[in-house]
């Protein structure tokens, strides 16, 4: 009841006209980024994150939250009617999605999808306003070793959750961290890590890792691959939205299961792609006819819709409550977070309620105006998308430019992100996670400064990651999520060894 | 011509190299970490305790990765990069190059403009003067946005400045 009292203070903060008009700029440029080949959330939020550091933080949150929105929603659009994904997050979306806007009912994809993304979206929200202030006041407890515990389990999950090698996530994770060091050293005051060149006193920002890795990286992809937009000409027709809604409660069942997932992976790290994906699987197995998956059945748009906007609402809980963000556009926010002068963690909670709680309101609200927009503006992305690529990449890469040029009025930074892109397309190409390294950039400080205030209060023995029940819990769960590749290989092998036995026939 | 379209990169090369290039890294990150001390100073671990680590892990890493690149036999035959795919990937990348060169020499908004255009012209097939005015909208808009309304400056060059823009 706490909460619900701080929440009605939230919306206070939050329903004023300047919020609703930042609300809806954010959702219309998170749509265009999302919709963008070559702009994803994280890169929309890097750029647009120094146009915010002379906003109040308030404003700040609330537009870039609005902006991831408005991404996860436009990367759903361009899956649908182009079969391009917009976003990681919205491959799956397109298995059934532009099957199903192929044969002529664009507008109930589109429906559904939208829908369903904004019930996994509010779900997120509500699980936050429930336990947010549980998962702080419980974070209270927590000092430099129980910190560095839950830095640890997030990337131990990573490696043992993410689906990549995890050698190369562990590679990818690594250099994050090694990149997070160089420049000034926070503690002595020295300077590590720079060889001598002057540039990198200031060190390497995470915004321009972003927008090379992200950025410039999935552009030369797009070019690669070759850009052959032969999207699917539509309106959006009321009668058919309206008839649509009144299909979703059948659907009811597969979005709960998919909200449910979609909130489990958003609180964990393993984050939005791989929650729509699981989503999906997990549908088409429980389907009673799974005939119909991949050539335009609803309940395969609605899974991975509703998982997808649930984990990426969801992401924001640990970022808030723990200052460990579930997802890479969660890591640049917490960035930015730091950047406005904000500590994210459990002291975020006790210090600026307003902030917290503004911020909890506006994602109500951000994902219902997102939702109303995105439906209402679909014609006008998709004639965006049908501009030549001429026109559209070298603009891309213009703005790209310029955003790295602003972080610290630097060219240097331009040339990184330069070598960034390249690492990206690289790192793509050879299935390296990104999304470890981006986040390792944002934590790197704040993990070390825990292990090392860890080993001052233990003299340097790492026992101290053991020395008490909670701690020693969290250590635990990381070195089992570590494990677990070994594990799920044990258990496979043993389930494949029982049904060999069973039936002889079908094993292969 | 058939000839060149044969040459590719494997994917094996290519992850033999990365693996090489990170474990390169990583010896550099131990490297600059043992420069400013590994060990035990009376204010808590030195400077470079933490990246030597992290050092460390990235080198064991990507040995893994090393070893699995040799391992793993259908990336012998998988294709990284070819001719074929190289060549849009070279007329995005090099007028990206020259962006960067120009932007350097002339400012963010006049490299904008060339780039917008130039790309227009030779990419795109317009006619010379819609592809200038296509760059000059690009880099109005971005003088609008950044300048104006965000009050954010952006990189200029010698060419705003006999404008008198700033």
């Amino acid at each position: 009841m706490e909460n619900f009292g701080h929440l009605l203070d939230g919306f206070a903060t939050v329903i004023s006209g300047h919020h609703l008009i930042i609300m809806v700029v954010g959702v219309m440029l998170g749509i265009l980024v999302g919709v963008l080949p070559g702009l994803g959330a994280p890169n929309g939020v890097s750029l647009l994150l120094p146009l915010t550091f002379t906003m109040d933080p308030v404003s700040a949150i609330v537009l870039l939250s609005c902006m991831y929105w408005g991404a996860l929603f436009g990367g759903s659009t361009t899956s649908i009617l182009f079969n391009i994904p917009g976003e990681p997050s919205s491959v799956a979306t397109t298995f059934d999605g532009y099957p199903m806007a192929r044969s002529g009912q664009a507008t109930r994809a589109l429906t559904l999808a939208f829908v369903s993304a904004g019930i996994g979206a509010i779900a997120g929200v509500v699980m936050i306003t429930l336990l947010s202030s549980w998962v702080a006041g419980f974070a209270l407890q927590f000092s430099s070793p129980e910190f560095f515990a839950v830095y640890c389990l997030a990337f131990a999950s990573f490696i043992g959750m993410g689906g990549n090698a995890p050698a190369k996530t562990l590679v990818s994770m690594m250099l994050g961290f090694a990149l997070a060091t160089i420049g000034m050293d926070t503690i002595s005051g020295g300077l590590r890590l720079t060889f001598g060149v002057h540039d990198l006193i200031k060190g390497v920002s995470f915004l321009v890792a972003v927008m090379g890795l992200f950025g410039i990286g999935e552009l030369l992809l797009t070019t690669e691959e070759g850009l052959r937009f032969e999207g699917i000409k539509t309106r959006i027709r009321p009668l058919d939205v309206l008839r649509t809604l009144a299909e979703i409660p059948r659907h009811a069942v597969a979005i709960g299961r998919s909200v449910l997932i979609g909130i489990w992976m958003g609180i964990t790290p393993a984050g939005p792609t791989a929650a729509s994906f699981m989503a999906y699987g997990i549908t088409r197995r429980f389907a009673r006819n799974a005939s119909q998956f991949g050539k335009g059945d609803p309940s395969g748009i609605v899974s991975p819709e509703s998982a997808d906007h649930s984990a990426g609402t969801s992401a924001l809980l640990p970022m808030l409550a723990l200052g460990v963000p579930g997802s890479a556009t969660a890591a640049v926010m917490m960035g930015g977070l730091m950047i406005w002068g904000l500590t994210p963690g459990p002291m975020l909670f006790i210090e600026r309620p307003d902030f917290v709680w503004g911020l909890i309101a506006s994602m109500y609200l951000g994902n219902i105006v997102a939702v109303l927009l995105v439906l209402s503006t679909v014609p006008l992305y998709a004639a965006i998308l049908r501009v030549p690529f001429a026109i559209i990449g070298p603009i891309i890469v213009a703005v790209i430019f310029s955003g790295a040029y602003q972080i610290a009025n630097s060219t240097f930074d331009m040339w990184l992100v330069l070598i960034f892109g390249v690492a990206g397309y690289v790192f793509k190409k050879l299935e390296y996670p990104i999304a470890p390294l981006v986040l390792a950039m944002v934590l790197g400080d704040k993990a070390e400064d825990a292990f090392r205030q860890s080993m001052l209060m233990s003299n340097g023995s790492l026992s101290i990651f053991w020395s008490n029940s909670l701690v020693a819990s969290i250590m635990g769960l990381g070195i089992l999520m570590l494990a677990w590749p070994l594990i799920g290989k044990v258990m496979g092998l043993r389930n494949h060894v029982r049904r060999s036995r069973q039936n002889p026939s079908t094993a292969s | 011509m058939s000839e060149e379209n044969k040459r590719h990169l494997s994917r094996r090369a290519m992850e033999i190299a990365t693996a090489i290039a990170t474990a390169a890294a990583g010896g550099a990150i131990c490297y600059g970490a043992i420069e400013i001390g590994i060990g035990w100073t009376e204010t808590g671990p030195a400077p470079g305790y933490f990246p030597f680590y992290v050092g460390l892990l990235i080198i064991v890493g990507s040995l893994a990765n090393l070893v699995r690149a040799i391992s793993i036999r259908d990336w012998n035959t998988e294709i990284f990069l070819d001719i074929e795919h190289a060549r849009p990937i070279l007329a995005f990348a090099l007028p990206l190059v020259g962006f960067m060169i120009a932007t350097l020499l002339l400012g963010l908004y006049v490299a904008t403009l060339l780039y917008v255009s130039g790309a227009m012209i030779w990419q795109g097939g317009y006619r010379w003067w819609v592809a200038t005015l296509g760059g000059v909208a690009v880099a109005a808009a971005f003088y609008c946005i950044f300048e104006v309304a965000f009050q954010v400056p952006l990189l200029k060059g010698p060419i705003e400045g006999w404008l008198g823009i700033y």
